[in-house]
């Protein structure tokens, strides 16, 4: 079972929410506070991509984030079942995000699921001694996901 | 929520929030935090938010003894007049304990105290129960 689980209509002002749910995560798990403000602005990163680009301007839907804590990575997950990861010529952003969030975690995924659902897979290494040994990994995550978003268009 | 079968298509209401949390240090931290911004973000007057943060401490206090799964689902809906907090994934005894545990000495039951109206009421499988406190502004 997830540590928390969140659902929330996919809204720029809830983003907040979620923001002060990890800080609930981290205050039961005594997560350091650089390391709780990496997860909150790779959540954050997510979370607006689902409010600017999930669903259509006439549609609103829901986001949902589901966080779990085990042997010392956090792994975060943000899903919407709006629209998909598509080219979008229009983007508001300016398509850092998802190589933002790539620089600051140890992995992550995307998916489009059989359930109609996108979802972006945020694993952060919470103990300091493992981080600096896995910093490499960043650039090579970081090479894919800009190669993906390259491939998928601009939704960032 | 009641994990994804509360509906991944369900409409999205106003200044709703639901959350699933794992039992033990988890629930307060978190139910805290969300209830008070979305309290905040109906523009709850700071008394009376304060005094719904005393109700989340007494929740937080004793809810996990009482929850089926280990887990505990809140929702908390909030506009500028009432708001509803509801728990869920309680036993089947579990919301009429939660109520009996808010007796405190001289201030009587807190939960009855601070909230408009307290409800205890079945989970739709028949197995559970649920917490319902109707919170008011003024």
């Amino acid at each position: 079972m997830p540590d928390i689980e969140l659902a929330l209509p996919a809204r720029a002002e809830n983003i907040a929410i979620v923001r002060h749910a990890l800080g609930g995560l981290a205050e039961a798990y005594a997560v350091p506070e650089q390391k709780l403000a990496d997860v909150r602005l790779a959540v954050t990163e997510a979370c607006a991509n689902v409010v600017v680009h999930a669903y259509p301007a006439d549609r609103e839907g829901l986001m949902e984030i589901v966080a779990s804590m085990d042997d010392g990575h956090l792994t975060v997950l943000v899903r919407d079942w709006g629209r998909g990861i598509k080219p979008r010529p229009d983007s508001p952003g300016l398509g850092l995000g998802l190589s933002l969030i790539a620089t600051l975690t140890e992995r992550v995924q995307l998916e489009r699921g059989d359930k109609e659902h996108t979802e972006i897979r945020m694993t952060f290494l919470l103990n300091d001694e493992v981080t600096s040994a896995n910093a490499r990994s960043d650039t090579s995550v970081l090479a894919s996901v800009n190669a993906l978003s390259a491939m998928n268009g601009n939704r960032p | 929520m009641n994990g994804p079968a509360a509906g991944p298509r369900e409409q999205a209401t106003d200044n709703l929030a639901r959350a699933r949390v794992a039992g033990g240090p988890l629930v307060g931290p978190v139910l805290w935090r969300v209830v008070s911004m979305v309290l905040a973000r109906a523009d709850w007057p700071v008394n009376r938010l304060d005094e719904a943060l005393l109700v989340c401490d007494a929740l937080c206090a004793h809810a996990p003894m009482h929850a089926s799964e280990g887990g505990l689902t809140f929702s908390v809906e909030a506009d500028e007049r009432e708001a509803e907090l509801r728990i869920r994934d309680l036993t089947a005894e579990g919301a009429a304990s939660l109520v009996q545990d808010a007796i405190l000495p001289i201030v009587g039951n807190l939960l009855e105290r601070v909230s408009e109206r307290v409800l205890v009421e079945p989970e739709d499988d028949g197995k559970g129960s649920q917490l319902v406190l109707i919170l008011s502004s003024n």
